[in-house]
């Protein structure tokens, strides 16, 4: 294997790319935990669901893949919003019991989807055109995951301008720091979590229908995904900005190792440095809520 | 003082050592031994252990359908001496702490006189010390790596010798001398590319790199990006499951193609095709002793009368189904042929494996044609087969190996000794039994 | 104080004894050799079940990743029977080994040549691990979720190297000793009643040492410092420490579970580290009650029972099953299955509802 500065710049090409994926994983996190403070361990659930309903569109109604990626945002958020209004809204005030609840949802969803589509894996057709690799030069990128990094940007985009630019933002960020104080305001607070988990579950859906073109659908493929995006929002500290930064970073870190070293050990030596970096700095890179841990 | 103590505690280590070293004297008594009897007309029992649920049951729970297929098959013949197979089906949920404790329970509760189960080496790891202190017998339908010498085991799939052995000489001569292996980060996968890396040296070939991904995950990015600096003529594939499928589907995406650098594979069957979708497969090769499209009129009468059963609903056969099915019938003539011996009421788990020692089922019962049982390592002869895959998920027989060859599960390390049917049979003729 | 006979102390041992006779009685009663190494295998549950319940119940502290200190003891002890079943002058290396190109046997396998030291070494490794990394961790204030999260990575990498470093482990394979442990010259039989004896004594003596701990005086600490941690440490005591003590005994308990795992089964593999397997033990102790130390152990053996023998009649949906029940108690009964029975309890005692409320009140440190 000879190391030249070509596979090297193409390592942290993809490093982008891998970091997108995981950013776009942990995006719908990001915003239900910094938002509500809830550890929301159906994440991966909630993408697994996304992955089905876009092949359930594409397969079933005909639906084309690019229409999909909308779709799965509207169903999960939906489904989203079905479980926050039955099960959530009752456990704000215990975080640990949150962490501990969803983790129920989680086997429900997974079983449920079992139950109904099996056990076999699922695929999706993506358009031709996504279907190639785009080469700048002695770099290149198979367009799929152009697609993704540029999705990736456009929410990113749309989720600082909602949060920082419109009413409702500055309605979700007087909660996040003080919840009381924001109800002394006329805020209702019950009705802001609830739009808050149903956007984070529609994004997770989004990740799916992304995800279930990269690879493929079963009902077990969120598990790979929640442990990742946690600690992604963990690292980050739980604000938008921290999550772009530490997907970015641990996107690259993980690259960059496998590309020197080899895959699995890429991946341990990135959760050693997780923790090792928590420990210096427990509150993450760029904290959300001043006072929350 | 000290010094007698100090003497005291060797001595007591040395005596423990011993005992350690003498296996036979300590093994669990006689409660070890296969608790029940077979009488003439009573239903014969026996175990299928495989995941029908959770990440393994993709491939295992098709196995667990064509070995109910095989059982209802010879009971309509008349069953064994005139006794009906009953099997105890028990799902091991792809999980390996089930896997062993569904073995107790069909040993120990059921009272199997053999079980036929588990796909990957991990759950057949996990079984192996209840079936060994149990003295049962265990049939294990599809390929490994082999290095294993255990008095328990039948296995009916290719060994690591026998599965790449044509696949790597036949893929130089097609594509050129350069290739690149890719495999699922564990034991099968790196003790194949042992063997292959024997091949290649024989065919010429050149090695251009090694890579290994996690089990279970899919992000090929970097290790495709390694390849196409590499730029190998074939790929060399033992990755397996879920990240077989995302393997091939990332590997179209980032513009790679099936006519400039095919994948060789050990694994990518009609069940991986069928899941990954036609397109991405298509052009790819695989070396398997078993094909759906095999031209023989065993194999139509299989594939044919499979579908048509309440068992076939997943329209496919594949190879893993294939060495599961011909695992029923090596059951079959080997209880006949204990029977036979010994008598009906005196058969143990043991019998029936030395009973298999060279049975062989002609090409009128095994739809890959003719095999048979090695009289000394218990793995199976067989014909393997190279196919390439077709536009629409079938594969294309493109060549075939003239005649059987011999399973050796320690060609890699012959300083090891000889797998021979007591044990494995070191240089200076010492013995070793169970070495797993 | 308490007019509720669940926080009578009295009446805790009594239950104490009950359930431990009841548990002592079972080889009286079953001569299956399945049936009484399944139990032995509820037992070392159990002991899992009290790990969390001492940890999470009574430290405040949750931990996802108990699966590593469990693994990493199971994994000591495969290699203390491993080493057992080798000959030391013509056999001293572990098959899988030569297949992995090792022609010696690695330094850290050689310190599990003896039996006494390999047993020692799967009992302490684990156990300092915890009191550094509980340390470290407990010293920068990380609590909570934050804790929990990195449990959980810390658990997925060391599967990950476990996964990775196949000439020492085996990989994925795991480890499977040929042979019971034996003890002096005579096996270990993990289908004996010596077995269940083994792990009953582990499982009654732990409990009843972590149940004595949390009704002493370093457990009113741990107490009141999971309720409010700031002012504890204004009172002048070292949070940290008590954390991780707690921790760490938690871990060597987990660890004793390990150990009897490998004994029972004879079989390791990285499945020990699967973060699935780590939650489930929190479930256990969720369902059962984390405050409560018997709870969480009834808890594992009734979902580890149900899985067992519900699972198969319910094949599809038992996951379903389970998680919709575990949704429910966490809904409605916070403080699992033995809150229920106090709140019951209290009811029966005290028909007011103030009473019951203050007396709960007082003395929140359940049984």
């Amino acid at each position: 294997m000879d190391y030249s500065w070509v596979t090297f710049a193409n390592a942290l090409l993809l490093g982008l790319s891998i970091g997108s994926i995981w950013l776009i994983a942990a995006l719908g996190l990001t915003i239900i935990y910094g938002t509500a403070g809830v550890i929301n361990m159906a994440h991966g659930e909630l993408i697994m669901l996304g992955a089905y309903s876009a092949y359930c569109l594409q397969t079933y109604l005909g639906v084309s893949y690019l229409l999909c990626i909308p779709l799965s945002f509207v169903i999960v958020a939906l489904f989203g919003l079905v479980i926050e209004r039955v099960l959530i809204r009752y456990l704000y005030a215990r975080p640990l019991d949150t962490l501990l609840a969803t983790w129920g949802v989680s086997l429900v969803l997974m079983q449920g989807v079992r139950m109904i589509f099996g056990n076999d894996p699922k695929y999706i057709n993506m358009p031709q055109f996504l279907s190639s690799n785009v080469s700048f030069g002695p770099l290149s990128l198979s367009a799929f995951r152009i697609l993704i990094i540029a999705m990736t940007a456009v929410l990113v985009g749309a989720f600082w301008y909602v949060f920082y630019r419109t009413h409702f933002g500055i309605k979700i960020r007087a909660v996040t720091q003080n919840k009381e104080m924001a109800a002394s305001f006329g805020i209702n607070s019950q009705r802001i979590y609830m739009l808050t988990f149903a956007l984070g579950a529609g994004l997770a859906g989004l990740a799916g229908s992304l995800f279930a073109a990269l690879s493929i659908v079963l009902p077990n493929m969120g598990t790979g995904y929640i442990v990742q995006s946690f600690l992604v929002v963990v690292t980050g500290g739980g604000s938008l900005l921290g999550s772009v930064a530490a997907g970015a970073l641990t996107g690259e870190i993980q690259s960059v190792l496998a590309y020197l070293i080899n895959d699995t050990f890429a991946r341990f030596m990135l959760f050693i440095l997780i923790v090792v970096f928590l420990r210096f700095r427990p509150q993450g890179l760029f904290s959300a809520g001043a006072t929350r841990r | 003082m000290s010094i007698t103590r100090r003497r005291f505690i060797r001595n007591a280590s040395l005596t423990a050592a011993a005992a350690a070293v003498a296996p036979s004297l300590f093994l669990p008594g006689a409660k070890g031994a296969w608790g029940a009897t077979l009488s003439k007309g009573k239903p014969i029992k026996v175990g299928v252990l495989f995941s029908l649920t959770g990440g393994l049951a993709v491939p295992e729970e098709d196995s667990a359908l064509v070995m109910q297929y095989a059982i209802d098959e010879i009971n309509a013949a008349g069953g064994i001496n005139g006794s009906p197979i009953e099997p105890v089906i028990i799902d091991a949920k792809s999980d390996m702490n089930v896997y062993s404790e569904k073995m107790r329970e069909l040993i120990l509760r059921h009272k199997v006189i053999s079980v036929f189960g588990c796909y990957t080496s991990a759950s057949r790891k996990a079984v192996l010390p209840t079936v060994m202190s149990q003295r049962n017998l265990l049939f294990y339908p599809t390929c490994y790596e082999g290095a294993e010498c255990s008095q328990n085991v039948i296995c009916t799939g290719p060994l690591a010798n026998q599965h790449s052995r044509d696949l790597i000489p036949f893929m130089v001569k097609t594509f050129g001398k350069k290739v690149f292996f890719v495999g699922s980060n564990y034991v099968w996968p790196k003790e194949s590319n042992k063997n292959a890396k024997l091949w290649l040296e024989q065919a010429g070939g050149e090695l251009l790199g090694e890579e290994y991904i996690p089990l279970g995950s899919s992000e090929f990015g970097p290790i495709l990006n390694k390849i196409r600096a590499a730029k190998p003529d074939f790929i060399f594939s033992t990755v397996v499951g879920a990240s077989d499928i995302a393997f091939h589907r990332q590997f179209k995406q980032e513009g790679f193609s099936a006519d400039k650098m095919p994948i060789a594979s050990l694994t990518t069957g009609e069940i991986e095709t069928r899941a990954m979708g036609n397109e991405f497969g298509a052009g790819h090769f695989l070396s398997a002793p078993y094909f759906q499209a095999l031209d023989n009129p065993t194999n139509h009468r299989f594939v044919e009368g499979f579908l048509a059963s309440k068992y076939g609903k997943n329209g496919t056969t594949h190879y893993n189904m294939e060495e599961t099915y011909t695992s029923a019938y090596v059951f079959k003539a080997a209880l006949e042929k204990a029977i036979a011996g010994h008598g009906i009421e005196e058969v143990t788990p043991a019998m029936i494996r030395a009973a298999a020692a060279g049975v062989r089922l002609e090409d009128s019962v095994s739809p890959e044609g003719a095999v048979w049982i090695d009289e000394n390592n218990f793995n199976t002869w067989l014909v393997p087969k190279i196919g390439q895959c077709q536009a629409d998920g079938s594969f294309k027989i493109v060549s075939q190996a003239p005649s059987q060859v011999a399973p050796d599960p320690f060609s890699i390390y012959p300083d090891a000794g000889k797998c021979t049917a007591e044990g494995l049979k070191a240089a200076n003729g010492s013995i070793r039994k169970d070495v797993i | 104080m308490s007019s509720n006979p669940y926080h009578d102390k009295r009446c805790q041992w009594l239950m104490y004894l009950v359930f431990f006779a009841g548990v002592g009685l079972i080889p009286v009663f079953i001569d299956d050799a399945f049936l009484l190494n399944q139990f032995a295998l509820y037992g070392v549950f159990g002991l899992l079940a009290v790990s969390i319940s001492l940890c999470w119940g009574a430290g405040g502290i949750l931990n996802l990743g108990q699966g590593l200190m469990f693994g990493l003891s199971a994994y000591g002890m495969a290699m203390t029977m491993q080493m057992q079943s080798q000959d030391p002058i013509n056999n001293p290396i572990p098959p899988f080994m030569l297949n992995n190109g090792l022609d010696h046997l690695p330094w850290f396998w050689s310190l599990f040549s003896s039996t006494g030291g390999g047993i020692f070494l799967t009992l302490a490794v684990p156990t300092l691990f915890c009191l550094l990394f509980g340390g470290l961790m407990f010293s920068a204030r990380v609590s909570g979720p934050f804790f929990a999260i990195i449990s959980l990575a810390l658990l997925s990498a060391v599967g990950t190297l476990v996964l990775d470093i196949q000439p020492y482990t085996n990989g994925a394979n795991g480890i499977s000793p040929p042979m019971p442990l034996q003890i002096f010259g005579a096996p270990l039989d993990p289908y004996s009643t010596s077995m269940f004896w083994v792990v009953f004594v582990c499982l009654c003596g732990l409990t009843v040492l972590a149940k004595l701990i949390t009704q002493s005086k370093f457990g009113q600490i741990v107490h009141a410092l999971k309720n409010d941690p700031e002012r504890v440490r204004f009172l002048g005591y070292n949070v940290a420490l008590y954390e991780t003590l707690i921790y760490t005994l938690s871990g060597f308990i987990a660890a004793v579970a390990g150990c009897c795992f490998t004994l029972i089964v004879q079989y390791v593999s990285p499945a020990q580290f699967d973060v699935a397997f780590s939650i489930t033990m929190v479930i256990w102790a969720g369902i059962g009650g984390r405050l409560s130390l018997l709870g969480s152990i009834i808890g594992a053996l009734l979902i580890q029972g149900g899985q067992s023998y519900l699972g198969d009649s319910f094949l599809n949906s038992w996951m379903l099953i389970l998680g919709l029940f575990f949704i429910v108690v966490v809904r409605f009964l916070p403080r699992g299955l033995a809150g229920l029975i106090e709140s019951v309890l209290g009811r029966l005692r005290t028909p007011e509802p103030a009473a019951h409320e203050a007396s709960a009140a007082l003395t929140k440190s359940g049984s």
